[in-house]
Order: structure tokens, then C-alpha cells, then sequence
């Protein structure tokens, strides 16, 4: 009897990958297909204008090591990541508990609210781009106009083409864009915390505050995690909104690892090279990812304990 | 031992390897292929960016070509106007081995490097050697790859200056000759009309092509060039470039990020004095309801003293890619787009000033008057290298030279850094002399 009931359990499985199968090999080729293939390319010289293919092992590593433009290309990718993250994880916060107290104090989730607080992340990146290059603009823009009529500044302030405010003018976009982002997850987090949690703490005399940082901030931190997951992961990768913006100037100021690697992939066709440049992104993204991984796995190895 | 995989009905007597093998056979499934098109005409696909100007006066002349070429239909695929992705678009579809298009306007700094990969026909034929003297003899050399022609000229362009005549007049200025006068009169007017939202000059400083077109015309008007001779010398000419900005402040900051539109649309709003841009601005500026209709001069571009002035040649050809469907009522087709008559149609109704200099005559001169005007600059554009490395070239020039215009470096470090990765790039300290258009081994 056990025999059997074993040996079915095994074909149940078996029947399990077969199905899964057709799935499994999806993903394969549309994610570790194209990974290993890039992989492949960057160890190649390929410039089909030319007509040169050779295997040339890992001189574009080589290259990439000695080259000034990718080291300045990743200063910018991650100055700009670890800005625009941890405001977006902040502003989230703000707003998360917002949309929760209004919520809990109305009983009725107020629909308009959360709408007005997610339109930023529904509107298309280039189309949000485009708006606040408008906003930007040093002539036209509305900004400019604000600060004018508020007196904060004499002369226009040139968001873009200054290389000190242009980067920090597509970290304040990306974090309008993205930050609706994280404040509904951290919502979506909250809610799932019993409120009964928050009747005891206030019978034993907790303040906000307190609640705040002893019950809401430990339970929400695996959704925390997830959120900063997902925004390294898009920020280190981010190119539409900066290309639409300044397009990498001026003067490389705002150039991405990603602008990088689509001029030298699309607009030079040097496709060896490009891709040792996006096999480099993929790996600053693997790498960021891990050690959230490990953090979050510290961390929930120390809440069973 | 139940074959089922779900032990609830009715799943349960389905067996599990139809059901697979169902799976399977959905995933082979496709759409059939949609129905043939009309038989007995040909249509071929003509690719180009957005036309700048009335983009009806394009579809009737390519009327005029279908009721001349009876069976064959044309239509037309508008790409962005940016050229930069245009260039995106061919390279990927050409190097993907694809052509789902007849013909094509190609750049004239593309055309060396389309050639080399082989993706173009040659059109020899097409421009007998005889006629080519007719032609501007820039956009010929361009369109030249190893002594054959791979591309037909259509359209030229050179960087003008424009000039507000009503303010010139008004303080009894001539358009300058050389820079150091264009500052000077800048200043003089600027002062004199005390208003903060008046630019002196404008050009377009964005990092992209456009800037490495301005800044070829600073350095070759001085004698000097991007990528050849006298360090030192070469750095005298962008000094300029950053000098308008910060020391004479004729130049607003916020051109660090102007394109042709950005400072067309300040120009036409009558907020600059003096423009550096291509000539497609002129009938936009004469529009009925335009700022400053009828108070815009159109003047070569200045040189520094004691050097002559040096707009950089633009333009586009036309070629068809060597995968073509059609490649004979394509050649057929740009024959008749380059012919006299289509050229002068086109200069009138759209814009597209012709690269046949026998044409600048007085039918064309007559109901564009101003054209006399932009003819010298034609005949003294330089071309950019001619070389299928261009776009590479340029494309590491263009976050140097963006960086002098910001002040991030000094053009001395610029000239320095692009000339020693345009070595590494091609193995060699400078760029191949013009009159070979052919790359290093």
C-alpha cells in the first residue's frame, strides 16, 4: 500500500513537469534565451556594417574595464537609483498611510483619493517625460513661472541643460512617476495587519508613533523589500524617462548605464560591445538583488526564531 | 492508480496525455496568412521621415509618378522626423536581413556606412557621369562608396544665419561677416533694447548630431577641424562656442538643450536676434501668422577674421535597399523624384531645396526670392567625414563638445579626448582624407 501510494505521488510529479513543461520552456526562451545570447555576444567583436564577427573572449571586458564613460555611466546609474529610491520608498510611506487612515477612519475606501494617487504611475513613462520636460522648460515652463511669481528665484532656472539640476530634475519625474507605485504596495501591506494589533498597543498606551514604529514598520517589512526590489531593479535599468528628458546630456551628465549601452548597441551598431554593456547591467541588477534576497531572508529567519 | 490528474468530475476520465497532447497542438495553431494583394499592381513601399513642410504637395507629386507608371502604386511610410531614429529603424531592419520597403530617404552621412554593410543598390545608372556635374559636389561624394553610387542626391542643406533686418536696421548693422562682429552687434542691440526675454544668438547646443554640426562650423571657419590638425588651435574655435554663453552672454545657457525646433520656435517668437540653422525655417517664419513675418534676413554664416566661412553640408539621398522587392520601378521612381521638373516642384511646394545647382535659376529665384540669399552657403557647405565611421565618430564627439558648451570641461580636454577615442576606433590619429571615401583595413 505504501509502495503504491508512493509510486503514484511519483508519477503525480512527473505528470506536474510535463505540464509545466510547455511554461518552463516559454520563460527559457523568452528570458534565459535571450540572456545567454547576449552573454555569448559580448565575447565577440560584431560590427555588421563591417562585416566583422570574431570571437575575441573578454577584450570587451577588457575594454569595458578601462573605459571612462561606462564608470561615469554607473556613478550616474546608481547616484540616480539610491536617490530616487529612497525618496520613492519615503513619499510611498507618506501616502500608504494616508490612503490607510482615511480608509480606516471613513470605513468606506475613498475611490477618488487612491485614483488621484495612482494616475501618475498608469500615465506612459515617455508620455510623463515629455510633460515634465515641458515643466522644465527654462522659457516656457510652468515651474519657472511658479518660482517666479513666488519670488523664490530672479533669473530662470535651466532644469536641463544645467548638468548639476538635470539629473535631479529626472530623479523629482521619476519619483512623482513611481512613487504611487510603492504606496500601493505598503497599502495593500497595511491593510493586512490585524487591527486588533493597534487596539492592544493603544490600551497599553502606545502613541502613533509608536504604533507606527513597533507594529506597522516590522510587519510591513518583507512588502518594504519587495518594493525596493522592484524600484532597484527598474531604476538601474532606467532609460525612458532620462532619454526623453535630456537624452543623456548635457555633457553625458544624465547618461545611464542603459542610455549607454542603446547608443552603442543602436546607434553605433557595435553589437559585441553593447552587449558586454548589458550583460554589466544585468549584473549590477543580479548583484542589488541578492543582497536584498539575503537581507529579507535574514530577516525572516530572525522573525520564526 | 487513476489515470485522471484531478480526482473531481469530470476531468476525471479525460485522459491526462489527450489532454497534453491537445496543449501541444493548440500551441501550433496560427493565423493563416492574410489574402494576396491586388494582382497586376505592383506597390512599392517608399519609406521617409516626416516631411517638414505640406505633406499634400509630396502625395501629388507621387500621383503625378502613379499616372505616369501605369500599374504601379506607391505609398508612402512616414517615419518620426527625428533622424536619429530613422537611422535606428533601417539599420535594425536592414541588418535583420529585411526590406519590406522599396526605396528609402537616406541621410547623406549614413550613406557610407549603409554601403559598407552592403545594404544598398548601386544606382550608377541612374546619374550618368555626364549629369553629375550638375550636381552640388558635396552630396555626390557623399553619396560615393568605392568609386560607385550608391545613393541619388534629392535635397541639400548647409547651416545659414538668420537675422532679425527689422533690429539690424533699426541700428544701422549690416548681417556680421565674422564672429567677433556678430558678438559685438548682439551686445550693441541687446543693450540698446534692454529686454531681459531678447537672446542674441541661438543656435543648437543639445548633445546630439545637430551640435556636432555647429561645432564643425566654428572650428572649420578658423581654420581648424574636429579631428585634424592643431590641437591648440582647434581649441581656440570651441573656446567660442562656451564664450558666447559665459563671457559675452549673447547665448542663453538654457541652448545647452535646444534643438533646430527649440531655437526655430524662440527665433519665430522674436525673442533672438541672430539663429544659426538649416533653411527649412524660412517658410515658416513667412507664414501669415507668424511673429516675425517679413523681419528675418537670411546671410551666410560668419568665419573667424581672416578665414572664410564653412556651413556644414545636410541634406538626404534617396537609395534602395539591396533586398528591394522592386528594385527597377524603385530606380524608376527616383528618377523621376530627382528629374528637373520634380526638383523645382518640390523646392516650391514643399521645401526640399535642389542639389542640382543648374537649377538655381530665375524660375526657382523668381517666387523664392530668398533663395539667392541661401545659394553661397550651398556652394561652401563642407561635408561631414566621409566615412561609413561616422556615426561612431560622432557619437563620441557629441558628450565632448556638450560638455564645453555647459563648461563641464575645457575644449582643450574635449579636443583631446575625442581625437584620442576616435584613434582607438579606428587605429589611426586621424580620419581618412575626404577624396577617398573608403575605411582603414
Amino acid at each position: 500500500m505504501t509502495m503504491l501510494s508512493a509510486r503514484t505521488r511519483l508519477a503525480d510529479s512527473t505528470w506536474g513537469y510535463l505540464f509545466a513543461a510547455p511554461a518552463l520552456s516559454l520563460i527559457g526562451l523568452l528570458a534565459l534565451v535571450p540572456i545567454l545570447g547576449a552573454l555569448w555576444l559580448s565575447l565577440h567583436r560584431r560590427l555588421p556594417i563591417f562585416g566583422i564577427d570574431e570571437f575575441v573572449g573578454t577584450l570587451n571586458y577588457a575594454r569595458l574595464w578601462s573605459d571612462e564613460r561606462f564608470w561615469a555611466a554607473t556613478r550616474t546609474t546608481l547616484y540616480f537609483t539610491g536617490l530616487s529610491v529612497t525618496l520613492e520608498l519615503g513619499l510611498g510611506f507618506v501616502l500608504a498611510l494616508l490612503l490607510s487612515h482615511m480608509t480606516s477612519s471613513t470605513q468606506v475606501a475613498p475611490r477618488w483619493v487612491q485614483v488621484v494617487i495612482v494616475i501618475p504611475w498608469a500615465v506612459p513613462t515617455v508620455v510623463s517625460a515629455q510633460m515634465w520636460g515641458w515643466l522644465y522648460h527654462s522659457e516656457y515652463g510652468l515651474l519657472n513661472y511658479l518660482f517666479a511669481a513666488g519670488g523664490i528665484v530672479s533669473e530662470p532656472v535651466d532644469w536641463l541643460s544645467d548638468p548639476t539640476w538635470a539629473i535631479h530634475a529626472a530623479v523629482l519625474m521619476d519619483v512623482w512617476k513611481t512613487a504611487p507605485f510603492a504606496a500601493l504596495l505598503l497599502f495593500a501591506g497595511m491593510t493586512a495587519i490585524p487591527p486588533d494589533l493597534y487596539q492592544a498597543a493603544r490600551v497599553d498606551g502606545a502613541g502613533a508613533w509608536a504604533q507606527f514604529r513597533l507594529i506597522t514598520l516590522p510587519l510591513l517589512l518583507p512588502v518594504v523589500m519587495i518594493v525596493l526590489v522592484f524600484r532597484t531593479m527598474d531604476a538601474v535599468r532606467v532609460f525612458d524617462a532620462v532619454y526623453v528628458l535630456t537624452g543623456g546630456g548635457p555633457g553625458n551628465s544624465t547618461e545611464t548605464l542603459s542610455i549607454y549601452a542603446y547608443k552603442v548597441l543602436f546607434q553605433t551598431l557595435q553589437f559585441g560591445y553593447g552587449s558586454t554593456l548589458a550583460t554589466a547591467i544585468f549584473l549590477i541588477v543580479a548583484g542589488l538583488t541578492a543582497v536584498y534576497l539575503l537581507l529579507l531572508r535574514r530577516h525572516l529567519r530572525g522573525g520564526s526564531e | 492508480m487513476s489515470l485522471c490528474l484531478l480526482r473531481r468530475w469530470p476531468a476525471r476520465c479525460i485522459p491526462r496525455w489527450t489532454v497534453l497532447a491537445g496543449l501541444v497542438l493548440l500551441c501550433g495553431c496560427s493565423p493563416s496568412d492574410r489574402a494576396g494583394l491586388e494582382p497586376g499592381i505592383t506597390t512599392l513601399v517608399f519609406k521617409h521621415g516626416k516631411v517638414a513642410g505640406d505633406p499634400r504637395a509630396m502625395a501629388a507629386i507621387l500621383r503625378e509618378f502613379e499616372s505616369r507608371h501605369p500599374g504601379v502604386q506607391v505609398r508612402e511610410e512616414i517615419l518620426p522626423s527625428s533622424s536619429d531614429q530613422q537611422h535606428q529603424f533601417y539599420a535594425v531592419t536592414l541588418e535583420g536581413k529585411q526590406a519590406p520597403f522599396d526605396l528609402f530617404a537616406v541621410d547623406t552621412v549614413w550613406v557610407q556606412e549603409f554601403a559598407r554593410a552592403g545594404w544598398l543598390r548601386p544606382l550608377d545608372d541612374l546619374l550618368p557621369s555626364a549629369d553629375r556635374d550638375r550636381y552640388f559636389p558635396g552630396p555626390i561624394q557623399a553619396a560615393t562608396f568605392r568609386g560607385r553610387l550608391y545613393a541619388a542626391p534629392w535635397y541639400i542643406d548647409a547651416g545659414v544665419l538668420y537675422y532679425r533686418r527689422d533690429l539690424l536696421d533699426r541700428y544701422g548693422f549690416v548681417p556680421p561677416r565674422t564672429w567677433p562682429e556678430l558678438v559685438s552687434m548682439s551686445r550693441a542691440i541687446l543693450d540698446a533694447e534692454g529686454d531681459a526675454r531678447l537672446a542674441g544668438f541661438v543656435w543648437q547646443g543639445k548633445q546630439y548630431e545637430g551640435l556636432v554640426c555647429v561645432a564643425l562650423e566654428f572650428l572649420r571657419s578658423h581654420g581648424s577641424d574636429l579631428w585634424d590638425g592643431d590641437e591648440r588651435e582647434a581649441a581656440t574655435a570651441l573656446q567660442f562656442m562656451r564664450d558666447v554663453i559665459a563671457k559675452d552672454r549673447v547665448t542663453p545657457s538654457a541652448m545647452a538643450t535646444a534643438d533646430e525646433e527649440g531655437t526655430r520656435h524662440l527665433f519665430g517668437a522674436g525673442r533672438a536676434i541672430f539663429m544659426r540653422n538649416w533653411p527649412y525655417a524660412w517658410t515658416l517664419f513667412q507664414q501669415p501668422d507668424s511673429a516675425v513675418r517679413n523681419r528675418v534676413g537670411i546671410a551666410p554664416l560668419p568665419a573667424f577674421p581672416g578665414y572664410v566661412n564653412a556651413p556644414t553640408l545636410g541634406g538626404w539621398t534617396l537609395a534602395v535597399p539591396s533586398r528591394a522587392a522592386h528594385p527597377q520601378e524603385a530606380a524608376d521612381l527616383i528618377r523621376y523624384l530627382i528629374s528637373p521638373e520634380v526638383q523645382r516642384r518640390l523646392a516650391l511646394e514643399v521645401g526640399y531645396k535642389p542639389v542640382r545647382s543648374d537649377l538655381y535659376d530665375d524660375a526657382l529665384f523668381g517666387p523664392q526670392p530668398w533663395l539667392r540669399d541661401v545659394l553661397p552657403a550651398f556652394l561652401a557647405a563642407r561635408p561631414r567625414p566621409v566615412t561609413p565611421y561616422y556615426l561612431m565618430i560622432s557619437q563620441m564627439a557629441q558628450p565632448e563638445l556638450s560638455a564645453v558648451v555647459v563648461g563641464r570641461k575645457t575644449p582643450e580636454a574635449a579636443i583631446r579626448s575625442i581625437r584620442k577615442q576616435t584613434a582607438l576606433l579606428l587605429g589611426r590619429s586621424t580620419i581618412q582624407p575626404i577624396s577617398s571615401p573608403d575605411e582603414a583595413t
